[in-house]
């Protein structure tokens, strides 16, 4: 049997690591639950984010600046983008989002090279305490980003649920049109949704970058991860994706622990099996509208 | 049935005039002329790719080819069922090790090889496509990439004792000459690809004007209506996914024959939108789309990388301008250009009908 101090950091890490997916893939699934378009670009501002945070980091010397400024750049990022290309595309086929996000993402990557370079860089540990938990010691900075992703959820949950703009947005998701026909501008929602969802992948990336260390290639590696948790929490769920990215987290780092190889594997195994079971996700509604 | 005479022979007054004009002389040249523009358009577009060979050194050449195999399988599944697919390196790594298994553990025949990468493929697309296709067009991309994934990792951790894991497998030396044309020989090799290429795209060609071409086309547009005239969708999707991505897997099992060597970076997923790109840069849907698309795509990759050394800028920059200029690629809005010229040569001939560049 698997040594119990290793299970427990085990679980830890892999919290930590379903808050990273959280924060990245609630943009992409709100996006897709106003929008109808596959925000495949959420991963150029993880990328961004990370690499913001590694400058202003090795600028100042002040992470926590650092996080401010990877926030920011994904949310003027995502503006820059909806503002540019995805009003273009919104009455579009999905698949064709996806493409052209696609080619945002490769394109950026070339600039994150062209301006960063193609070494890996280290970000040094905002929190280098230590917490004992069972008698296991658990960085403490990963018990943070698991706060900040439960925050995340509760923050955009009271926002969709208390505030008007956020109605709005709920409001959206079930019918674009009777929403526009009560004389709300849609568009104006639409710029929001993407400015907060790009913020969200910007946090995603400057709190991950300490953990790993930035390179150019870290959105394209994450992809498929995220890909995963949307499916399995179905596309434009704000709860499956909360459950999904947490369950996906568990998969990769408790499978690790049992056998290396199954790090990778098991969670697309798991994600086949709950598409056999329902084809849309756990949480996903069954009818594509528009 | 007095009632019904009336229409009847209107209509066989419309028919009559045709077959006496069928009798005419003009009609055997005339056939023979369309026929020979059927074949012309794959023929000039394979001896224009073997006429490249002269500019362009030979590895290059050979990769523009399979590339182009490659990516008319996704072509087919974009363009012409709306299928898009971030997944099929999947279905290339599945040919490629069916063939590499062959060459590496006993056999010498890479023709063999080659056929048993495409029975590979054919397996594996019977396998998980009946589960994939009935998947709403979303989920089908992210499904696919994650098949994408598993087979990477199968190759590289779970079957490294079969695989050896990222060092790959060797074959070069273990594949014997072959007779006709010897497939260890590079310069036969492209001749034999050449080959491929052009019978695959005749097939594909065949299969625009088919009743199956036209069902796979339905399936895109109206689904509904697909079903209401009494074709079933599931099996036109699925006969045209398990069509496209044995053209993937022919691509992989060619690479592995090529190269002699296999290693699941080629199959990996970070190059898991190559096809996808190739095929939006030549014109999603299109005929010739594949191949002028992977002369882009690797031309540039070659130029770019030389001069600038960064060419993911140049092509996401690339993806993101032709999905916005109306989403037709390169071949897409050269081919009715092409087509016009080719009708006022035609014109003289007096030949109705049109090229197969565009669909």
């Amino acid at each position: 049997m698997i040594d119990a101090h290793l299970l427990i950091s085990g679980v830890i890490f892999g919290l930590s690591l379903g808050g990273i997916f959280f924060l990245v893939t609630v943009g992409l699934s709100l996006c897709f639950g106003l929008m109808r378009v596959i925000s495949l670009d959420q991963l150029l501002y993880y990328s961004v984010g990370g690499y913001v945070t590694y400058s202003v980091v090795t600028a100042t010397g002040m992470p926590w600046l650092g996080v401010a400024g990877g926030m920011a750049a994904g949310a003027v990022l995502g503006f820059l983008a909806e503002r540019l290309v995805f009003l273009r595309i919104y009455d579009r086929d999905i698949t064709f989002s996806m493409i052209t996000s696609y080619g945002i993402l490769v394109g950026g990557i070339g600039v994150i090279e062209y301006v960063w370079g193609l070494v890996a860089r280290p970000v040094q540990d905002p929190i280098p305490v230590r917490v004992d938990i069972l008698g296991t010691h658990i960085p403490a900075y990963r018990l943070l980003i698991v706060a900040v992703a439960v925050l995340v959820y509760a923050g955009i949950w009271l926002f969709l649920n208390r505030t008007i703009i956020g109605k709005a947005i709920r409001a959206g998701i079930e019918d674009v049109e009777h929403v526009q026909g009560l004389g709300i501008n849609v568009h104006r929602l639409f710029t929001i949704t993407f400015v907060i969802a790009g913020a969200l992948s910007g946090l995603a990336g400057a709190l991950d970058a300490p953990l790993i260390t930035v390179d150019p290639q870290m959105g394209i590696e994450l992809m498929a991860f995220t890909f995963m948790v949307v499916i399995i929490g179905g596309l434009g769920s704000l709860k499956g994706t909360l459950v999904s990215s947490f369950l996906v987290g568990q998969v990769v780092s408790l499978g690790s622990l049992f056998y290396a190889p199954l790090a990778q594997m098991a969670p697309f195994a798991v994600m086949l099996v709950i598409l056999l079971i329902r084809p849309t996700g756990l949480f996903g509604s069954p009818i594509l509208k528009r | 049935m007095v009632r019904q005479a009336p229409p009847e022979t209107a209509a066989a007054a419309a028919v009559a005039p045709l077959p006496a004009r069928a009798r005419s002389p003009v009609r055997p040249a005339s056939r023979a002329m369309s026929i020979l523009r059927w074949w012309a358009g794959p023929a000039l577009a394979f001896a224009l790719l073997a006429l490249l060979r002269a500019f362009v050194p030979l590895p290059l050449v050979i990769e523009v080819v399979i590339f182009s195999i490659y990516a008319a399988g996704c072509n087919f599944l974009l363009g012409h069922v709306g299928l898009l697919s971030f997944g099929q390196p999947a279905y290339l790594a599945v040919g490629a090790y069916g063939t590499a298994w062959y060459l590496y553990y006993g056999g010498t025949d890479a023709y063999v090889g080659i056929l048993i990468g495409i029975a590979a493929g054919i397996a594996v697309a019977l396998l998980v496509g009946p589960l994939f296709v009935r998947l709403r067009k979303d989920y089908f991309a992210l499904v696919n990439l994650a098949l994408t994934v598993i087979i990477y990792y199968l190759m590289e951790q779970v079957l490294a004792a079969f695989t050896h894991g990222d060092d790959g497998m060797l074959f070069m030396d273990k594949m014997s000459s072959t007779p006709v044309l010897d497939l260890t020989d590079p310069g036969q090799f492209f001749i034999f690809s050449l080959l491929v290429g052009f019978a695959l795209w005749v097939f594909y060609k065949y299969l625009d004007s088919s009743i199956f071409g036209a069902c796979c086309l339905a399936a895109k547009i109206n689904e509904d209506k697909l079903c209401f005239i009494g074709y079933s969708d599931f099996t036109v999707r699925l006969a045209a996914f398990v069509i496209a991505n044995t053209t993937t897997a022919l691509a992989g099992s060619m690479f592995a024959v090529y190269l002699g060597f296999v290693s699941p970076e080629l199959g990996g997923p970070s190059r898991a939108a190559d096809p996808v790109v190739i095929t939006i840069l030549g014109g999603a849907g299109t005929l010739y789309g594949p191949i002028v698309g992977s002369i882009a795509y690797i031309g540039m990759k070659d130029l770019v990388s030389k001069v600038f050394g960064n060419w993911e800028l140049i092509i996401g920059g690339l993806l993101v301008f032709v999905m916005l200029a109306g989403e037709q690629g390169i071949w897409g809005s050269l081919a009715p250009m092409f087509e016009r010229l080719w009708r006022r040569v035609g014109a003289s001939a007096a030949v109705p009908g049109r090229e197969g560049g565009s669909r």
